[in-house]
This record gives C-alpha cells, structure tokens and sequence, in this order.
C-alpha cells in the first residue's frame, strides 16, 4: 500500500507535490521535502541494507548525518553512480533512483545473512587475521569471495557528467549549525555590520526545533525559525547556507564545508551549474553550535529493523509526517524521550510503551504519559529484541539498583518499532580537527568540547546543556562577546525567551545487561555500521587491547563512514567497564575530518579536464596549430614537438626536418625559453657570482654562454646572456628552469648580496622568438631585414638591434644546433606576424618548420647538453668536459666553486659525459639504459653508467647517443654493452661527445 | 635610443595592425545567462614594471605621467588610461596607452636619478576586466583573497593566484575588476573565468 505510514502534519513536506523515485527496482512515491530515508518509512520500506559483516537486515535509525544503516546508492546511470549516500539526508526528487548497497544476491535475501546466522560467534574481531591467513597462499582466493561480500557501494564506471565547485569565503564571525543556538547568535550578528556566515549540514534551517514542539517569543518553534530565517536572508551582512556541512575544522579558523547544490533537484545537475560546492572559509570567530546527537542503548538484537533513536521518531512524525509504525516501546534514561511517546500517540500511534531504566521518575511527566494513555514501566528496561527482519516485540524486564543484572520476570511487549534513548553525545567532531582532545563530563555523561587555541567559542548542546532556554541564551552571548571582541555596535542584546521544560535527573547508561553474559547473548551491537557488538569489544579487551585506539582498530569500532557518530561514547563505556577504569580514564579515539564524505569531484572542483593545469602557449600557437604541429609537454608549455606531413612517421619527420636544417634553413618557435631582464649598475659583477665563468669584459652587443650551478656544483642550468647596455642585460634559462632561476637570483640578491645594486624581471612572455637555422638561414633573413649581415660586421655570438619584417627586433647570432642560425626576439605581440611573415617568405628558401625533437637531435650531433636530461643534479661542468666554462681566478668567488672543489668531484671515476656509438647503427639505444663494461656472466652486474640522450642522426645516417659513464672520457673508443631489454645487449663505442662538425666551422661560417 | 648603461628600444612597429592580443585563439560568445558577467580584454596597452626605491620613483613619476604617486602599498592611481599600481615592495606597475610606452619607458630613464629598472613587459600581459553583479562570485572561485569591498576596496591592487596561474587584480568599482595576466597563461584564464561563470551567463 502506498505511504500507509504517512500521516497528516509533516512541516518540511509539501503534500501537494507527490514526488516519484525508485527504490531497489520499486516504483514509490513521496512528497516534496521527504528525505528517501522519511519517503522509505512512509512506504513502510523496513529494510534498507544488510549489515557489512552478518549481512543482517537493517532499518533507518536515525534522522540525521549520524545515521549508520541506510547508506545507499544513488544514480540512474553508470555514470551518476553516487555511493554513501546517507539516506537522512537526501531529499527525493522526480526519477531518484536508489538501492540499497550491500546485500547479494537481493537485500531480501542475502548469503552472507546465514554466514552471519550460524558465524556471529565464529566471526569474532579478527577473524580475518585469524582464519583467512592460512595458508598464506590462499588469501588472494579468500579474499575473492569476502569482497563479494562486503564493500558499502560501488564506484561510477564512466566519467562524471556533473561539474563542481570550489569558492572562497572569509567572514567575521562562522556559525556552523543553524538550529536554535546557531540563529541566536545570528540573530544578534545580522544587527551588526559584521561579516557572519551561517551554516547547516540539513535541507533547512531549525536544527530540533523543525521536529520539536517548543514554543519561542509565543510562536510555535518552526514559526519562529521561519521568522528568523527571513530576517537573516535579508540580511546583507549575512550568508545562510544550508545543504552545506562544515566536514573540517583546520588551524587558524580555516574551514572547509561541502554544499549539496543540486543533490536534491535531479541525478544530474542543471545545464551550467555545480552540482557541489566546496566553500573554503576563512573566519575570525566561529561559534560551534553544531547540537547532539541522541545516543541509542545497547541491548540484544538491538539492529533489528524498527530500532531507533527517539528523537528519530519524533522528527519523522513531526518533521515528515511519517510514524513508522503503530506500537511503539520506548526504553529511555531520561525525560526528553518522553517527547516521541506523546508525539507517538498525539499523532494517531496505536499504543506506546515508555519503559524507563530510572526508578525515580518526575511526577509530572508519568502523570502527563498517563493522562495521554502511554503505560510507562519504571526501574526496567528493554534486554532484547524479537523479530528478524523487523521488530515484532521487545522483552522487557526489570533493572537491579546498579542495572548491571536483571530481576523480576520478563514480559513481552508487541511492537513494532523499539526507540531508545541513552541520553545525548554533542557534536564534538569538528572541535577535535584542530587537535583538541574533548572533556568527558561525568554529571552528563558525555564529551564537550575542550579547551582550544582556536577563536572558537560554542553554543548550544555541543557545550553540553541540553536545555532550549541555554541553547538561545549561549548562542546570543557568543556572538555578543565576538562582536564586542571584534569591535561591532550592538544595538540590540535583548535576548530570545521561551518556554522551558523541567528536566528530571538523568540517568547515565549504555550497556543493557541480558540474562546470558554479554558473549552468549543475541548480539548487542555498538557500531552498526561496521558490525561491532558489545562482545566484540570486550574480547577485544580480553586479548589485551586495553589502549582505545587499539580497541578500534582491532573491532573497526568507529571506523565507517559515519565514523562511530552514535557508536563511540557506547563503546568507550563498555571498553572501560571491561577494563575496570573510568570513561575519562579510558578517553576517546580522534575524530578527523571529513565529518561527513565529500565526493572525488567536489574535492577536485573546476580542476578538472581542460582546467586540470594550465596550458601555456607561445605567440605562435595558432600557426602551429594550422600546420598541423604536434605538441609535446615542457612544464606547463605546449610546444610544437614535430610538424609530420601526409604519410610520415615521427622518425621520418625528424629526418627531414633535420636534413632540412642541415643543408637548407629551419625555423623553431624558441619564444618558451626563459628570459630574465637584470638592470642595475652591480649586474655584471652579479652574474660574475651566479654564473661559473666569466662575465667582467663582455662587452655590449655580445652574448655568452653561461653555467650555473648550486652551492654543491652541480650543474643547475645554462643559456646565453646578453649584454645589452653596461648595467643592462638579457639572461636566457631553459624552458623548465625559469621561474627556477629567477627565484635564485632573488634568492642570493635578498639573502647574501643585498648590497648589489641590480633587479631582476622576467621577460619570458615579453618576448616571442623565432629561430633561422641552417646555411640558408642568412639569405632568408636579408630578404626582410636592413641589418648588415656580413660576418664580419655581425659575427657569431653577436646581437644586434634592427627591423625584420618591419617589425624592431633584437636579432642574436646564437645557434643551438650547430648551424648558422639568427634567433630573432621581438614584443610578443608581433610574434604571429613575424612566424607568418617568415613562413611566407621563406617558402622560396625552402624553409622548413622543425619542432623539439629535431632541435634535440640537431643539438646532439654537437654534444650540447640539456640540463636536467643529461644531467641529473649530480654532475659537475667538470663531468661533462666544460672546464672552459669555470674562471677560478674570478675576484669574488662564484657559487659552486667551493662545491666542485670536494675530494669527491675531483676523484677519478667520476660518471662522464662521452659519446656513444652503437655498433648497430641501426640500433636506437633506449634513453635511460643501463651500461656495463663487460657482458655479464651473472646478475647483477656492476653498472657503470647511462644513455642520456640518443636519436638516428639523418646527416649521420647511423644512431648516436650521449653517455654518461664512470672514467668515461679515459675511456675513449673502448667498447661498453648496453643493456636495451631481458638478455638483451647492444655493443657500443665511447667517442667523443661531438658527433658533427667538431670544429664548429658551420656555426662560425664566414 | 639606446644609452650606455640602459637599452631602449622602440618595440611598436610603426606599421599598425601587425598586432595579436595574447587572447587571439580563445573560444569567446556570449553563454546566456540571468546576470552575465562581462569578460572583456582591453588591449593595445603598454605595460611598463618600475622597481627600485619610492623615494627615487615617486616625484619623476608623477612628473613624467602628471599623476599622483601611490601613497599606500596595493593602491593606485589613474588617470583615463594612465594607471600606477604598487604591487609589492620595490615594485610598480604602469600603464600608459600603447603608443606611448617607448616614450613613457624614455622620458622616466631621464627623469629618474639612481637605481632603478624599468622595463617593458607590453607583450608579456594583457588587461581583461570582470564586470557584473557576480563578477566578485566568479573571483572568489578564483582566488582565496578575500575580494569583499572591505577588504578590497575600489582602487586597490593585489597580486595573487588566480586558479593556478598568477594575476594582478585591481577594483574598478563595485561591480567592476581589471585582471592583468600573463600572455603564456592567458587562454587557460579566460578559459577558467568563462567556465566559473557559466552558471552566470557571460558577455563576451
């Protein structure tokens, strides 16, 4: 029958809206405002998962984020798979489609049930550990079957359609619970010109007071809350965010919150928006009023299926307009549970039954459950459940004076939901992120808050009074001392009254004893959500966990997803008990965030796809894009790595493009090196100390090659500076190194050499360059410039001013592959125009666009480095043969000369840079092969060195490669093997590290 | 124009129309929306970056430019499309329309005395403004400075991250924020800032 459950009255649905969704393959329907967990109830939907380890039946236990058993599965496609998704806390929308996650083959019915029917003794904590581990060998086959078994929800098998979000917020004063303390304190911020956030982890506003039926200033309670809530959403200076849970508290006030945007519209978010949002705030106050959750008692068979807090049930009735059954028991230690009894039968409830554990009850109170027709057993309490997959009836019995034994005579009581109250936990979860540890507090038997370095203050329940009147009452005057703390005007401080109900003595206790001991009972369960029972952690503390971390590690005691929200303080109890020493002796095992699960998505926000990390381009990207360039990774940059034409292979491509160089002209987008403008009257004598060589007499119009090291010596990055005025020049670093380099130079400026006059900018996007190389790079270049190219005039290593292609440039005759070549620099702005315009000039010249892999392969062939490929972080100029390029007798020293002078740079066997010839010159040498002198008779061989950089050489005709190998350079034309796969080794030949044009006479051409 | 110890160079072709704003390969369209922001590049600007002592820079400057000097770090001053930021310690931002930025760079070498470095960044950076009622909503999702008209009033300038890339922001007004971002990074920005604003709508 459809909603037999519903009931008149629900404030947070709307019975004008019928709402339908699915469940596990059923077609239901709800209302607007239902939760899929109120919506399941409605429709009598007893069972919404079987327990992780048992497999038992399970029923919605609560009403809130702290629910343990109806954790399902959202989604109507493989790609809106949602798992862990609390059903409390999910409202229903047209077409939602869930199910529940464990259970196989059907929730119904499920193996793993009679697994946990006949092995609920034989599958003590452990049990894994104990059992599956022998044989050893086996556990890859057992684990098969127990993972079949197990795992709360599935994981989307295809990409997520939906985007997320991430925004930052700073505020005044943060206060995370929107219930009666929480709009309180609001209240009085929203009269202030205070910055105030406030948020709630529920569909709306009103914490208790939604369910409650509290009367404040006169109104019922959701009337005043809707009266509030209208003020601050018209407040300027505050942000209400419901939907939105703060799942971290961090150092400093910082707290992340993750909002449910369209959670509750559809499976899949609306065209253009974020279906989650992670709100980064950064407060100076908080106010925690995040409430209590209302802890349950441990009693036999306490799991099954219309078990749950009393507060749960009132909430339902009231909130949702579901009672989820006709015949209520109610067990309680306190007055406030009395709440559901009467909410029960005010709402049309058959029967309820209040059996209290405390012999003294207020007067009042057992004279009001009388008047409403609500039988209450005093001194007794609820020792076991019976029914399987739902309650049929609770065995009820009476209590002794230290309710450590049962006395009297049973009886049996008809039921079918069994609600019980073991008093409140207060939410202490966020508090403890920041590493606070909370306070047991015996006269209520709970944790509070401790005290905290944080701007933190609480109100509400979470400080431990359960009372509405102190809830209003702290909630204003936190925000009052906040506010004056923060220097804000109150105009108003009159405080929020309401009508306050006596609370009689409550009665500490968890652990309801059974006729058995505690192992031979029906399982008594602590931690539903991962199957821990009362036993479990008692054996537990038998085998010598006495420590509270240990006991929930070897039980998994709060380690779900609800991270033990209504567990902990019950099995805390039980471990003490066991263990003979006070809850507070026995303390509580860290919360840590999330409070709630965030999904992937939402963690990683717009970082995703296209946005994943930026993409960096040159001036010249549209042109290559057209010429059909494919681009390889540098860093950040995407730079054209070779231009194929119809029909080529990468290595053919490369071969042209080399040739091409070789014998005519090529042109490569060179713009992504790093460029680093130094002014200042010290900058010479700056680069002098940066640099290995030396600097002093460059004059201006000349480039040079520079070395750079770290304090240890080791080579760090190289480039060509220029000297473009006496206090002015032009550092050029490679692509990766720089923002490396220019944090090293400001480095050693800032922190050694303050008192040099020099400053440094970078320049890198500033300019865009294009580079001619080849023999026929001068001709082309004449064609569109008026500068005087003769070589005499602009010889190799010079710079010079001058207009290309009517565009001002600075042209440097720098050549990194070894031919003549003009790297031409011009305001970036013009780099297109500059590509384009060579391109078409060019084309009678034969130019020919070449991208990184033939500019590796040209380098090559002359033995020039790249840093960071042919050298690692542990090779010296030394190492590599550029002794040229250290000037000892510089007047100051240089960084690195200290470093390149310890025994161990200087020694002998040093790994060096050689060249490689494979005998094969058909052979390619993988890059990172290993080398050994000998063919080895054994493994493993001693290695001796690496293959750095390694291509076919088109001008060549045969492979090459760079090396580095121990003693290397007295090694020359001895042969190495090297290691390119299993048993499979290539013969090779150390050469000389230039392979072409050893006396560089094509660079220098006249 | 180069003198011994600073080179000067005329960078603008005396040719027009040979220019290509770092935004030349970017997707741009309106995505409709109940409030657009506005995503617009404000192109054709030199860009000059001072550094050096606020005592050397801040009487040349303001003869040079006719332009008050910023007094507060992180603030600015303008004049139609003249601009002076602080942008940290030792360092300022201007600009001046293009055409002049060669001059401008020239004039300040002669007037100021001392160490400084001027240098012209013109085409390492472009100016994009954000404009709209939710153009501070599509900040905050950019960058964890808190934009809030308290804290950020207008005329004030910051440098900062933007997604994951560096920008310099300054308030125009309410609802008004000029990015200056590099060339290289430019097409992830816009790119960033139109998808942040999707739920929005945007112009441009």
């Amino acid at each position: 029958m459809s909603q037999s459950n519903r009931i008149p009255g629900g404030r947070c649905v709307d019975y004008g809206s019928e709402i339908n969704f699915r469940f596990n393959g059923r077609s239901l329907k709800g209302y607007k405002g239902d939760t899929l967990a109120s919506a399941l109830l409605a429709n009598e939907i007893k069972i919404v998962g079987r327990s992780f380890k048992y497999g038992r039946p399970r029923g919605v236990m609560s009403a809130g984020s702290e629910e343990p058993n109806a954790i399902l599965q959202l989604g109507a496609n493989p790609a809106s798979q949602v798992p862990n998704v609390r059903a409390t806390q999910q409202q229903i929308f047209n077409g939602l489609t869930s199910r529940t996650t464990n259970g196989w083959p059907s929730v119904d019915f499920d193996v793993m049930s009679l697994v946990g029917l006949v092995a609920g003794k034989l599958m003590p904590p452990g049990f894994y550990y104990k059992t599956l581990m022998f044989p050893q060998f086996l556990w890859h086959t057992y684990e098969r079957i127990v993972r079949r078994g197990a795992g709360i929800g599935i994981a989307p098998t295809e990409p997520d359609p939906d985007r997320y979000d991430k925004i930052n917020r700073h505020c005044d004063l943060l206060i995370i619970g929107a219930g009666p303390a929480g709009l309180a304190a609001a209240l009085i911020a929203s009269k202030t010109s205070a910055r105030v956030i406030l948020l709630d982890e529920h569909d709306e506003a009103g914490g208790t007071l939604l369910y409650s039926n509290d009367i404040i200033e006169g109104l019922p309670g959701i009337d005043w809350v809707k009266q509030i809530t209208a003020e601050l959403n018209a407040a300027a200076n505050v942000d209400l965010l419901t939907r939105t849970t703060a799942v971290g508290y961090h150092d400093q006030n910082f707290i992340v919150a993750h909002e449910r945007r369209t959670d509750h519209l559809a499976d899949v978010a609306p065209a253009g928006f974020a279906r989650q949002r992670v709100h980064r705030i950064r407060a100076r106050h908080v106010i925690l009023a995040t409430g209590a959750h209302e802890r349950p008692l441990v009693f036999a068979n306490n799991d099954v299926p219309g078990c749950m807090q009393a507060s749960a049930v009132s909430a339902y009735i009231n909130g949702y307009g579901v009672r989820p059954g006709k015949r209520l028991v109610l067990m309680t230690t306190n007055d406030n549970a009395y709440e559901a009894a009467f909410d029960w039968i005010e709402s049309g409830g058959e029967s309820a039954v209040v059996v209290d554990i405390r012999t003294s009850v207020n007067s009042e109170l057992l004279k009001r459950a009388a008047t409403a027709g609500i039988r209450t057993l005093t001194g007794s309490a609820v020792f076991e459940v019976k029914g399987k997959r739902q309650v049929k009836a609770a065995l009820v019995c009476g209590l002794d004076a230290e309710r450590n034994a049962l006395i009297g005579n049973d009886e049996t009581i008809p039921a079918d939901i069994i609600a019980s109250s073991g008093g409140w936990s207060p939410v202490v979860h966020l508090s403890c992120h920041t590493g606070i540890k909370p306070d047991w507090r015996e006269d209520i038997a709970a944790f509070v808050p401790g005290a905290t370095n944080q701007k933190m203050l609480t109100a509400g329940a979470v400080s431990g009074d359960f009372s509405l009147s102190a809830a209003l009452r702290q909630g204003a005057s936190a925000a009052a001392t906040i506010l004056a703390d923060c220097g804000f005007d109150l105009e108003d401080k009159a405080t929020t009254s309401c009508q306050e109900h006596t609370v009689g003595m409550f009665q500490p206790c968890f652990h309801i004893p059974h006729r058995k001991p505690t192992s031979r009972s029906p399982a008594q369960f602590v931690d539903y959500q991962l199957d821990v029972t009362a036993a479990a952690i008692e054996l537990a503390t038998r085998e010598g966990f006495e420590s509270i971390e240990h006991v929930k590690r070897y039980t998994a005691l709060g380690f779900g997803t609800d991270q033990g929200k209504i567990s902990n303080v019950n099995g805390i109890a039980i471990a003490a008990r066991s263990t003979g020493r006070s809850i507070s002796e026995t303390g509580t095992t860290m919360f840590r965030p999330n409070y709630t699960p965030v999904s992937f998505g939402a963690m990683a926000g717009r970082d995703v796809d296209e946005l994943f990390q930026p993409k960096r381009y040159t001036a010249m990207q549209p042109w290559h894009e057209q010429a059909g360039a494919l681009f390889e990774d540098v860093g950040q940059w995407k730079r054209p790595w070779y231009y194929p034409q119809t029909g080529e292979s990468l290595q053919d491509a490369i071969n042209r493009e080399c040739l091409a160089v070789r014998s005519g002209v090529g042109i490569l987008d060179a713009s992504t090196l790093g460029k680093i403008d130094i002014q200042g009257p010290d900058a010479r004598e700056f680069l002098n100390r940066i640099y290995t060589n030396a600097w002093m007499k460059l004059g201006i119009g000349k480039c040079r090659y520079g070395l750079m090291c770290g304090e240890d010596g080791m080579i760090m990055d190289d480039g060509v500076t220029a000297c473009l005025a006496d206090n002015h020049f032009v550092m050029t670093t490679t692509t990766g190194g720089a923002a490396r380099v220019l944090e090293w130079l400001e480095l050693w400026h800032q922190t050694e050499w303050p008192e040099l006059e020099v400053y440094f900018n970078t320049v890198t996007d500033h300019w865009a360059t294009a580079t001619l190389s080849g023999p026929g790079s001068r001709a082309l270049l004449a064609e569109l410039t008026d500068l005087d190219l003769d070589p005499t005039n602009f010889p190799f290593m010079d710079w010079r001013e001058a207009m290309v292609a009517d565009i001002p440039a600075r042209v440097f005759r720098i050549s990194f592959t070894g031919e003549l070549s003009y790297e031409i620099n011009v305001n970036a702005n013009y780099g297109l125009t500059l590509w384009r315009r060579l391109i078409e000039v060019g084309e009678k010249h034969n130019l020919t666009p070449y991208g990184t892999e033939t500019m590796h392969a040209l380098r090559a062939e002359k033995g020039f480095i790249i840093v960071g490929q042919d050298t690692d972080g542990s090779v010296t100029p030394e190492d590599i043969g550029m002794e040229w390029a250290i000037a000892r007798r510089k007047q100051f020293s240089f960084i690195g000369r200290r470093g390149m002078a310890r025994e161990d740079c200087q020694r002998q066997q040093r790994k060096q840079l050689v060249g490689l010839l494979p005998v094969n010159g058909d052979v390619v040498l993988p890059e990172g092969s290993q080398i050994v002198f000998d063919k080895p008779h054994q493994l493993p061989a001693k290695m001796v060195g690496h293959v750095t950089s390694s291509y076919y050489s088109a001008v060549l005709g045969r492979s090459f490669a760079l090396a580095l190998i121990q003693g290397g350079l007295g090694r020359m034309d001895e042969t190495v093997q090297v290691s390119i796969g299993p048993d499979t080794w290539e013969t090779a030949e150390i050469t000389a590290s230039v392979f072409y044009d050893p006396k560089g006479e094509q660079q220098h051409v006249q | 124009m180069s003198n011994n110890s600073y080179a000067i160079m005329e960078q603008q072709p005396s040719i027009k129309g040979l220019a290509n704003t770092p935004l030349v390969n970017v997707v741009r369209g309106a995505i409709p929306g109940p409030n657009a922001v506005g995503i617009e590049e404000h192109d054709d600007v030199g860009h000059l970056v001072l550094r050096g002592d606020a005592t050397l820079l801040a009487s040349a400057v303001t003869e040079v430019l006719d332009l008050a000097f910023p007094d507060q770090p992180l603030s600015s001053c303008s004049r139609d499309k003249t601009c002076i930021r602080w942008i940290s310690p030792d360092e300022w931002l201007v600009t001046v329309p293009g055409t002049e930025t060669s001059s401008v760079e020239s004039s300040l070498r002669d007037a100021i005395v001392g160490h400084v470095a001027i240098v012209n960044v013109s085409g390492g950076q472009t100016i994009v403004h954000l404009t709209g009622k939710h153009a501070s909503d599509v900040l905050m999702k950019s960058t964890s400075y808190d934009v809030h008209e308290l804290n950020f009033p207008t005329g004030k300038v910051i440098t900062t991250t933007l997604a994951q890339a560096q920008v310099i922001i300054r308030r125009l007004d309410t609802d008004q924020f000029e990015l200056v971002i590099r060339r290289s990074f430019a097409d992830y920005i816009w790119s960033w800032l139109r998808d942040a604003a999707t739920e929005f709508g945007v112009n441009g």
